[in-house]
C-alpha cells in the first residue's frame, strides 16, 4: 500500500477509477472554506490549488490523505470547537486516499461513501429523536427560527412574523436568573403559520435523516437505491436553503456524487447541479430578499 | 463509479470501513463527553448539531478572582474569549484550568494579586411550553493559584 501513496493507480476514464468530478469537488471545498488555523490552511489550500492543476496530484492516494492529516490537526488545536463537517471533511478524504490505493477505487469509495453518509445521519437522527431533550418537542426550532439571525428573514416569510413582532418575541426569550420572573413580561407572538414551519422543520427533518440513515446502512439496488440518492438530494436542497452551514451541503453532494454508477449521467449531473446550488444559497441571501419583497 | 452498490460495498473491504470506524470511535466519544462531561452536544464530532438549542451561543462563563483584600469579577478580554468559548463548550477541568491559568497570568502581567480564580459556566435554557428563558448554572470550578487546582462541581 506504502508504496502506491505517491503515484496515481487507476486512470480517470477507466470505470474502476474514482471519478474526476469527485476529487476536484472535494479540492474546491477546501478552497471555498479555509482551515483557520494560520500554520495550517496555506498546505490545504496549496494541496487543494495543485489537485485541480496537476492531475497527478489529484489522483495521488498521498494528497488526500496529506490533506486528512491537515484538516484532523484542525480539530486537535480548536478542540473543541470545530463544527461536525470538519470532521467529516477529514473522514472523507482519509476515505479518498485510501481509495486511490486500492484495486479498485471507485467501489471503495463508494461504500466508504454509504458508510459515512448512514453514520453521520445515524448520529444526527440520535441526537434529535433520542439524546436531546429539546428537538422533538419542538423547542429547539421554535426557539431557533426567532433567536438565530441566520433564520431570521425565514421566520418572516415563512413564518407570518412582522419584524416588530420578531423583536418583541427576541425581547422575550431574553434569559432570566433561575427562579425569577418579570412582573410585566413583553408579549410573546407566536403565528399559527411559525408553529406550522417550526413543525415542518422539526419532523420533515428528522423523517428525511432517518430515511437516509436507513437507504445508506440497507443494501439496496434498482429503485430503492434511486430513492435514497432522491433522499439525499431533496435534503440538500430543501436543508441548506436555510441552514448555513454551506460546507456541510457541499460535502454531502460530493459523497452523493461517488456513490454514482457510470450509467447514472443524469444522477451525476444532479449532484453537481445542488453542489453549486448550495453555492448560490451561501452567497445570495434569497430569503432576505423574499422578506423585502414581501415587505416583511 | 461502480458497477453495482451491493458488489461496491463488498469490494471495498477495510479500506472502506476504515473512515467509518473513525467516525463511531469520535461520536461515541462525543456522546460519552456530552452525558458525563457537559459537552455542547453541536461540537465534538457526534453530529448533534441542530438537535438543540443547548449551543455554544448559549452557554457562557463568568469569571471572579479573589486574593487578600480583593474579590471581584472580571470580565473575558479579548486574550480570553478563546479559553473561555472552550470552557463554555466543554466545561472539565482540563478546559476551565486553562482558563484560569490564563486568568492567572494576565491578572500578574497587570501588577494585580490573585490567590484563586472562581469560574461559573452557564446555560439558557428554555421552558417547554411557553419557551421562557431562564439561566442556569451548569458548573462551578475554584482554581486556587499554589498549591494545586482544586474543583468542586
Amino acid at each position: 500500500m506504502w508504496t502506491r501513496l505517491p503515484r496515481p493507480v487507476h486512470d480517470a476514464h477507466d470505470d474502476h477509477g474514482v471519478p474526476d468530478s469527485v476529487l476536484t469537488l472535494t479540492a474546491i471545498i477546501l478552497l471555498l472554506r479555509p482551515l483557520d488555523v494560520w500554520w495550517l490552511a496555506p498546505f490545504a489550500l496549496a494541496a487543494a490549488c495543485l489537485s485541480l492543476l496537476s492531475r497527478r496530484v489529484r489522483r495521488a492516494p498521498a494528497t488526500w490523505i496529506l490533506v486528512a492529516l491537515f484538516v484532523a490537526a484542525r480539530i486537535v488545536v480548536v478542540w473543541p470547537l470545530s463544527d461536525n463537517h470538519i470532521y467529516l471533511l477529514a473522514y472523507w478524504c482519509l476515505a479518498i486516499g485510501l481509495a486511490l490505493t486500492s484495486a479498485n477505487p471507485a467501489a471503495t469509495l463508494s461504500a466508504s461513501s454509504r458508510w459515512l453518509l448512514g453514520g453521520a445521519f445515524v448520529m444526527a437522527v440520535l441526537w434529535k429523536a433520542a439524546l436531546s431533550p429539546d428537538y422533538v418537542d419542538g423547542r429547539f426550532f421554535r426557539v431557533t427560527l426567532l433567536t438565530d439571525e441566520r433564520f431570521a428573514d425565514a421566520s418572516l416569510v415563512f413564518g407570518g412574523l412582522s419584524r416588530a413582532e420578531m423583536a418583541r418575541n427576541r425581547a422575550f426569550l431574553e434569559p432570566l436568573p433561575e427562579g425569577a420572573e418579570l412582573l410585566t413580561p413583553p408579549p410573546f407572538v407566536e403565528p399559527p403559520r411559525l408553529r406550522v414551519f417550526a413543525a415542518a422543520a422539526t419532523w420533515g427533518g428528522l423523517i428525511l435523516e432517518a430515511l437516509i440513515a436507513l437507504t445508506c446502512l440497507v443494501p439496496a439496488r434498482g429503485r430503492l437505491d434511486l430513492a435514497g440518492h432522491g433522499l439525499l438530494l431533496v435534503f440538500c436542497v430543501s436543508t441548506y436553503a436555510l441552514a448555513p452551514v454551506a460546507g456541510f451541503g457541499w460535502l454531502l453532494a460530493t459523497m452523493g456524487l461517488a456513490r454514482c454508477r457510470p450509467h447514472q449521467r443524469a444522477l451525476r449531473g444532479a449532484y453537481v447541479a445542488v453542489f453549486i446550488l448550495i453555492v448560490m444559497y451561501s452567497e445570495i441571501p434569497w430569503t432576505g430578499v423574499l422578506a423585502d419583497w414581501a415587505g416583511r | 463509479m461502480t458497477d453495482d452498490p451491493a458488489d461496491a460495498d463488498r469490494r471495498g473491504g477495510w479500506r472502506s470501513l476504515l473512515p467509518v470506524s473513525l467516525l463511531v470511535v469520535v461520536a461515541g466519544a462525543q456522546v460519552t463527553l456530552a452525558t458525563t462531561a457537559g459537552l455542547s452536544p453541536w461540537k465534538g464530532g457526534g453530529f448533534g448539531m441542530f438537535s438543540t438549542t443547548d449551543d455554544g451561543g448559549r452557554r457562557y462563563v463568568r469569571v471572579f478572582v479573589s486574593a487578600v483584600e480583593r474579590s471581584e469579577e472580571i470580565s473575558i478580554s479579548p486574550s480570553l474569549e478563546d479559553a473561555a468559548r472552550r470552557a463554555a463548550v466543554l466545561p472539565r477541568d482540563a478546559e476551565l484550568s486553562r482558563l484560569a491559568r490564563l486568568v492567572v497570568d494576565r491578572e500578574r502581567r497587570h501588577g494585580r494579586s490573585v490567590e484563586a480564580v472562581r469560574i461559573e459556566t452557564w446555560r439558557v435554557e428554555y421552558a417547554r411550553d411557553t419557551l421562557a428563558a431562564t439561566t442556569r448554572l451548569a458548573r462551578e470550578f475554584v482554581y486556587r493559584v499554589d498549591p494545586t487546582p482544586a474543583s468542586r462541581s
